[in-house]
């Protein structure tokens, strides 16, 4: 940079505008804003605005301007967020991210204070109430080896459980297995019977099975009855079946 | 040698043009208020521009601003000033001496409150409150307004997160002249708004027949 020499340059019009044009070719009054000028240069240039009206009125305005902006970009990054450009992120942890900005956070929380308010006051107290009272199950009688339905159809409602009060013939074998089929003929579930006592006399043939609620469809269902050995062999002692029903009311008895 | 005083003052009158001559210098010899009012706002200004990058606290700005122009009125009344042309390159030495006082005393400047002989210029307004923070705002906006989004993400990662200007430049893909031009032309928006506003206004102040001195450039 060419030394802007000493005070009284403007007095001196030839040396005075050369020193200006300079100045502005070299664009010193952005350099100086931006901080860019070395102390000599800063000083220099100072001497120099301080005698040059047009280059202090290019600082001051660049000056105002600069310090206004700030104000003005900070507000906009307030507003939009962006400060910065924002790294990339995965698709997913973005959409993860996302779940807990508040807009969506917010409503989302409401719902499920709602959901989990309706739950302790309404739902539970009625399900505990539900639980203590003196009740008559669904119940269905099944008599295994006979053929066909038996009896009325069991009527419960939606995902409700049920009693199963089965009577397996004298076969002779110590040990049984009850296994539940669906309509489709899907197994359900098994369950092993109990070894009725040695002594007991008459040997006990009835047994009421629990069947727990669940999403069931309406249909025959058929209960199959194996035999164990002792050896662990198990060969079909006889079959029975119901029939499902579902009924919408809510009332609690069967 | 005239100088514009390119803002309005900080009561709102435009005090045109002035000339750093020896009529300007006996008026603020003689306690003239407007042109004492003109010579603090405008080397105010320049002080307050040139501490900046100097001094963190705007404290410590405004007593080194108060006190070079302070001694710069002692100096006149001695008659230690004797070229009016030199009289901005004379601040500026002032404000040196003032600044390096404060950088060995490592504290705030003692006050000169208690010196009756003191005649303190009217308290000069800075850039920012030349001109109304309204007028400023709406003119700033409207530059920034016509930049680009990404020339705005440039300044604003400048000048309001100061971040180091290389990593900038290299984020945005430009070099170091390309933010120089961008400053320059924002600057020069600016100062042509502002210098089409200052148009309407004399316009109108002549319409109104305020007698204004008007000057020719030096």
């Amino acid at each position: 940079m060419k030394r802007l020499g000493a005070s009284g340059h403007y007095t001196e019009g030839g040396i005075a505008a050369m020193d200006h044009e300079l100045v502005a070719r070299q664009g010193m009054t952005e350099r100086y804003l931006l901080g860019e000028l070395d102390a000599d240069a800063r000083h220099e240039f100072e001497e120099h605005f301080f005698d040059c009206s047009e280059c202090a009125l290019d600082v001051r305005a660049g000056a105002l301007f600069v310090e206004q902006s700030k104000v003005l970009l900070a507000d906009e990054s307030r507003t939009t967020g962006a400060s910065r450009p924002a790294p990339a992120r995965p698709s997913w942890l973005a959409a993860l991210l996302g779940m807990f900005k508040p807009a969506f956070a917010v409503p989302v929380m409401a719902v499920l204070l709602a959901v989990i308010g309706y739950q302790n006051l309404v739902t539970y107290p009625q399900l505990k109430l539900a639980l203590n009272s003196p009740r008559v199950p669904p119940f269905a009688l099944v008599n295994i080896g006979s053929y066909g339905a038996s009896g009325q159809p069991l009527s419960i409602r939606p995902g409700e459980g049920f009693l199963l009060f089965t009577r397996i013939p004298p076969d002779g074998y110590p040990r049984h297995v009850a296994e539940l089929y669906n309509p489709a003929g899907k197994l359900e579930w098994s369950l092993a019977i109990p070894l009725s006592a040695p002594d007991t006399s008459p040997r006990q043939d009835q047994f009421p099975l629990q069947v727990p609620g669940a999403q069931r469809e309406a249909g025959i269902y058929t209960l199959v009855v194996r035999g164990l050995t002792a050896a662990g062999e198990s060969k079909e002692v006889g079959r029975g079946s119901f029939e499902l029903q579902f009924r919408n009311d809510t009332n609690q008895g069967n | 040698m005239l100088h514009l005083l390119p803002f309005p003052g900080p009561r709102g009158k435009s005090l045109q043009f002035h000339s750093f001559d020896q009529s300007y210098l006996d008026r603020l010899r003689a306690g003239d208020f407007r042109a004492q009012e003109h010579f603090g706002a405008y080397f105010g200004a320049l002080i307050q521009i040139k501490l900046r990058s100097r001094v963190n606290s705007p404290e410590a700005i405004e007593d080194i601003r108060q006190e070079t122009l302070a001694r710069f009125f002692v100096a006149l009344r001695e008659g230690r000033i004797l070229q009016p042309e030199s009289m901005g390159s004379f601040v500026n030495s002032i404000c040196n001496h003032v600044l390096l006082e404060h950088y060995r005393a490592g504290t705030r400047l003692e006050s000169l409150d208690d010196d009756p002989q003191r005649d303190f210029p009217a308290k000069g307004a800075d850039v920012l409150t030349l001109l109304s923070a309204k007028e400023t705002e709406k003119k700033v906006r409207e530059v920034l307004n016509q930049l680009s989004e990404r020339d705005r993400r440039v300044l604003r990662e400048v000048f309001f997160e100061e971040r180091d200007k290389d990593e900038v430049c290299r984020n945005f893909g430009v070099d170091r002249d390309y933010l120089r031009v961008l400053l320059h032309r924002a600057k020069q928006s600016f100062k042509s708004l502002y210098l089409k506003d200052k148009d309407k206004k004399k316009d109108k102040n002549k319409t109104l027949g305020d007698d204004a001195p008007e000057a020719t450039s030096a």
